[in-house]
């Protein structure tokens, strides 16, 4: 790791991850602010149990899951959709400008005319783009803990906990592999493309799985397979396994990143 | 020092360098000249270490620049030919990650102090709000501060007015004085001729010849073009000895090399219509002068 470097980079993309962090607190205190308001209502809870399970598929409402419990509604109106939806964009977005895009417009040339290895650098963007994932865990984590305790909804801390890490692990998995197709490429578009293009996949093959039971074995295709928060926030399910999994699959794409970066040719 | 040997890096689509060879002594300064595309930044992007050549080797100081690439870089300073940089920092905050990549030292931030002062740089401004002009100065500033031995410059004063390219100029006469080995691709013929004692042309991927400036300039080569108003005066100019290059009946290109003594004498005994000094441009100056040796 290369503290200089480090430190531009997160200046570089610290404006970002504030403004994330921001959108999800406020987006968790409406949240944990309707809650109350919706599960004392008999008519929503019923409108809940009515929905089609291909529809409760389509929002991340597992199909055994309550509909009338806070992780239910936290699940299927953020966790499940917006949450994932904006880690995802983060991930294959910075891995992109964390490299490719470096390499595309050329600033990379002058980083690379320093000595510091290619390893080196590319290992300090891969923990410029974790410790990103990190900060928008950890205040996802916060403002829900203080959304909850300050409209006291009864929640499990340990399990939210476990499920961060297990977000955390998750998305990591993607910006590695995003991270590893922009050091594979160099190149903005064709990196764009494919990370993208396999998260759009995996997420494809997670709905389509759960649409109906002649296609459930799709899903075990899927990387969506691993993120399951409702199960996970309900104590259902012990995620312990899967991060142990996301984070072996991290480590080793960033290491198939790092060896391919360093065979790489740069136009730069 | 630097030492190139039948290098050829071919892109996929064709383009590149061919079999090039030369070599840069210790202090010395190489201008390396030619137009776009003749291959000069791939040149360049082998010696960074940027790219792996298919055939061949460069080295700096003994060191491959494709395998020892990351402790190659503690010997160069670089400036590339299209400048583009981390444009949400400052200059300052740009200056510091670069002084940090070297690891931090006296001597590097005492240089960049001087350079700003000499470049009349403002550093604080964010980087994307700066001109052509402000980048170019803000390139150079980080790659002369680090006090390396090797300098590899590509078009290092493209965006600069002329009053900052003759700073640069002596910026690098300065560079010279403390014997640094110099590389430096260019267009220009008056900032290779004042700074190198060496230069190379490179046309279409191959390197037609390497020449010492002082020669160049012994021969500097001119051209004029004259009209004159009638055949007799033509038949003149055809029987003088000059080298003519008829352009219309009655009009030609003469190219003089070294002194102009027989071209006025000729030109005396004819009537001319009309008159004017061309340039030539360095390439072909060059290569008439690498003929006629």
């Amino acid at each position: 790791m290369n503290r200089a470097i480090f430190r531009a980079m997160m200046k570089q993309n610290g404006k970002k991850i504030a403004k994330l962090s921001t959108g999800i607190i406020l987006y968790e205190g409406l949240l944990t602010w309707v809650y109350p308001v919706i599960s004392e209502n008999p008519a929503i809870t019923k409108i809940a149990e009515d929905i089609p399970s291909a529809v409760k598929t389509v929002f991340g409402v597992s199909e055994e899951a309550r509909v009338d419990t806070f992780e239910a509604f936290i699940s299927g109106q953020f966790f499940a959709r917006i949450w994932a939806m904006l880690m995802v964009l983060y991930n294959v977005e910075s891995a992109n400008e964390l490299l490719a895009q470096m390499v595309d417009d050329g600033s990379l040339a002058f980083l690379l005319s320093t000595p510091v290895s290619r390893d080196e650098f590319l290992s300090t963007q891969a923990l410029v783009l974790l410790s990103g994932n990190a900060v928008l865990v950890l205040s996802t984590l916060l403002g829900l803990y203080g959304g909850t305790s300050r409209f006291e909804i009864s929640i499990n801390r340990w399990r939210y906990f476990l499920f961060g890490i297990l977000g955390f692990t998750f998305y990591s998995l993607i910006g590695a592999y995003s991270l590893f197709f922009s050091a594979w490429f160099a190149q903005r578009d064709m990196a764009l493309t494919f990370a993208a293009g396999l998260t759009l996949a995996f997420y494809a093959l997670d709905v389509a799985g759960g649409l109906s039971d002649k296609l459930s074995w799709v899903r075990q295709l899927s990387l969506f397979q691993c993120y399951q928060p409702q199960e996970v926030l309900e104590g259902t399910s012990s995620p312990a396994k899967k991060i142990i999994g996301l984070t072996v699959g991290t480590i080793i794409l960033l290491r198939l990143g790092i060896y391919a970066f360093n065979k790489k040719d740069l136009a730069i | 020092m630097l030492e190139v040997n039948e290098l050829t890096k071919i892109y996929r689509e064709g383009r590149g360098v061919k079999k090039l060879s030369f070599q840069v002594d210790v202090g010395t300064a190489f201008g390396f000249l030619g137009p776009n595309g003749a291959g000069k930044t791939t040149t360049i992007r082998v010696l960074m270490g940027f790219m792996q050549p298919n055939h061949g080797s460069a080295s700096i100081c003994g060191l491959d620049c494709w395998e020892d690439r990351t402790e190659l870089k503690r010997l160069i300073g670089y400036l590339p030919g299209e400048l583009h940089f981390m444009e949400q920092l400052t200059g300052e905050e740009f200056l510091d990650l670069i002084e940090g990549m070297h690891g931090e030292s006296r001597v590097i931030h005492k240089n960049r102090k001087t350079l700003l002062a000499s470049l009349d740089l403002y550093p604080r401004q964010l980087i994307r709000k700066m001109s052509k002009g402000m980048k170019q100065k803000l390139g150079i500033i980080a790659a002369l501060m680090l006090d390396s031995p090797v300098l590899i410059l590509d078009e290092p004063t493209s965006g600069l007015d002329p009053l900052m390219q003759k700073t640069f100029i002596e910026l690098i006469l300065e560079e010279k004085k403390k014997g640094k080995t110099i590389f430096m691709s260019s267009h220009q013929f008056s900032e290779i001729e004042r700074t190198c004692e060496q230069v190379g042309i490179i046309r279409e991927g191959e390197l037609l010849a390497v020449q010492d400036i002082t020669l160049l300039k012994q021969k500097e080569h001119q051209t004029f073009e004259v009209e004159v108003e009638g055949e007799e005066d033509a038949q003149i100019l055809r029987e003088s000895g000059l080298f003519l290059n008829p352009l219309e009946d009655f009009k030609f290109t003469i190219l003089v090399s070294g002194e102009q003594d027989e071209l006025w004498k000729t030109l005396a005994q004819v009537h001319i219509k009309r008159f004017k000094q061309g340039s030539l441009e360095l390439e072909e100056a060059f290569m008439q002068f690498y003929r006629s040796s």
